[in-house]
């Protein structure tokens, strides 16, 4: 028999038995058999196959944690609370742990993996959370790099939510990505408008998600999306709302500002400071000043950093921080109890904590979201 | 210079996807050592300062984190602007984790221009790995010297 050919049927031979191998190893390893999961004290038992990260094992039983990274390890949002001892602090949690998260047995649900029974809390509105397809409706472009996505949801076709809350976007492969992934964005529509959201979208330098919304989906594409979560909403109170937005964070204060104005809840003092460099990085002004007009305890009030000669610019100037520490100082009344309500970068929400802080508003009082 | 386990397992870190959207290498068809090993001598060629040039890089980081997300001009001479976005980013190398924090440089008296994110940053002054050819964050020493003269 030719030599070559025998060369080629002993390595085609040795490969088979390799792959075998592997798949046989790989099946033994890695086979948890069934586990069982208990989610907060009995209320839900799943019965699962063990091995897949939890993350991903409960969100194929229809139970979504929060996660802008896609399950990636990078954004710390799917911590959970663990009553069983599945080992030590991983190092691809430690540095997206705490000190107090780890004594409470916090752990990132994208990294342990199911390999034996596991007892679970996770807060209790996640229950709720769904996966939705929809079709994006219109895609509009507000300033050179925001754009408003507005979908429209078709299974299931309606979402419950609190404004204020947010939805991740599943991000399919594209160009060089290769896999799925998913990210976090407030929804700017009213909640009242149950069968489409709306989210306002920055673009971010190499960014997948961004990317994707900007250069690649288009009106009439299918999306996924997964949600509601968040607990950035208006608190059911009376004292006055001090809003700051910055870029889009602008999203989630819309939402509020609207559900509120749709369910008639005017009788707060409501002041929304909204600060940015020049006028070309404004938009929904005229949305914001019609709002005042409708409504006269609500206050919008723009911010330039540095506007243009050619933007003829009449109103604040300064950081918007700045602009928000004058207004405590001299426009607002001093005898009400307020509220913060703070949506845009950690630099911009840690300088405005300082500043309510500073003017009587209590820590607690300040409810934020680092990023729309 | 050598690929080592190290260099090879960063490599592999840097694909499309992996940590970002175009990853780290762009069209550069070169090893991620000879990638390095270049840089460092166009470092030397033009008489770079390294350190000095990591330092205004951060001083300008910060100003521009002190505009909460907008452009912002700094002592006359740079029109800087940081994006912070939701998340983390961990190093190819798995030498740390850092916020998806980005910083565009330009220069105002003649116009070049640079986009370096923090993890660029560590990327430069750990690993002196400035990122391949046609990569979206790849700091071109030569643009870098030019984008930061004063």
């Amino acid at each position: 028999m030719n030599p070559v050919l025998v060369a080629s049927l002993i390595i085609g031979g040795l490969s088979g038995v390799l792959s075998a191998l592997i798949v046989l190893v790989d099946s033994l390893v890695n086979n948890y058999g069934e586990v069982n999961i208990d989610i907060n004290n009995g209320k839900k038992q799943l019965k699962v196959n063990g091995g897949a990260p939890l993350l991903i094992t409960l969100s194929e039983q229809g139970i979504f944690i929060p996660s802008a990274c896609g399950g990636r390890g990078s954004c710390g949002a799917c911590k959970v609370k663990v009553l069983s001892d599945i080992g030590p602090i991983l190092p691809t949690e430690a540095p997206l742990l705490d000190t107090e998260e780890i004594k409470q047995n916090i752990r990132l649900s994208c990294q342990v993996k199911v390999k034996s029974d596991i007892s679970i809390e996770i807060p209790e509105e996640l229950f709720i959370a769904k996966k939705f397809e929809g079709v994006v409706e219109s895609i509009k472009n507000l300033t050179y790099d925001i754009k408003e996505v507005k979908i429209k949801l078709i299974e299931p076709p309606e979402v419950e939510f609190k404004a204020g809350q947010y939805m991740q976007l599943v991000i399919p492969p594209y160009e060089k990505i290769n896999e799925y992934t998913q990210r976090a964005y407030s929804i700017s529509s009213s909640p009242s408008q149950k069968s489409y959201v709306e989210f306002l979208i920055r673009l971010v330098p190499g960014g997948i998600a961004t990317t994707y919304v900007h250069n690649y989906l288009k009106e009439n594409d299918k999306i996924e999306l997964v949600g509601p979560f968040g607990e950035f909403y208006m608190r059911d109170t009376d004292a006055d709302m001090i809003c700051v937005a910055g870029g889009s964070g602008l999203a989630p204060i819309k939402s509020i500002v609207t559900d509120m104005y749709e369910r008639n809840i005017t009788h707060r003092n409501v002041w929304l400071f909204f600060g940015a460099r020049s006028l070309k990085d404004l938009y929904y002004v005229d949305f914001f000043k019609d709002m005042e007009k409708k409504w006269d305890r609500f206050h919008f009030i723009p911010a330039l950093s540095e506007p243009q000669p050619e933007d003829n610019w009449e109103g604040e100037v300064g950081l918007i921080t700045d602009v928000l520490d004058k207004y405590f100082k001299a426009k607002m009344d001093q005898n009400t109890s307020k509220e913060g309500y703070l949506c845009g970068s950690p630099g911009m929400i840690n300088a405005c904590i300082k500043v309510m802080t500073t003017n009587g508003i209590p820590e607690d009082k300040i409810y934020y979201d680092k990023f729309a | 210079m050598k690929m080592t386990e190290e260099l090879k397992k960063a490599a592999e870190n840097m694909k499309p996807g992996v940590i970002t959207a175009e990853g780290f290498l762009g069209e550069d068809e070169r090893t991620l050592a000879d990638i390095i090993e270049s840089d460092e001598e166009k470092v030397r060629v033009l008489n770079i300062n390294f350190y000095e040039d990591l330092k205004k890089i951060k001083y300008l980081l910060e100003k521009g984190k002190e505009a909460f997300d907008e452009p912002v001009t700094v002592d006359n001479k740079w029109l800087i602007k940081v994006d912070e976005a939701r998340g983390h980013l961990p190093c190819p190398f798995e030498d740390g984790i850092f916020r998806k924090v980005n910083l565009r440089i330009r220069n105002l008296k003649n116009n070049e221009e640079i986009l370096l994110s923090e993890l660029s940053i560590h990327l430069i002054e750990k690993h002196h790995f400035f990122q391949g050819k046609g990569s979206k964050f790849r700091v071109d020493p030569e643009k870098l010297k030019k984008v930061l003269e004063e």
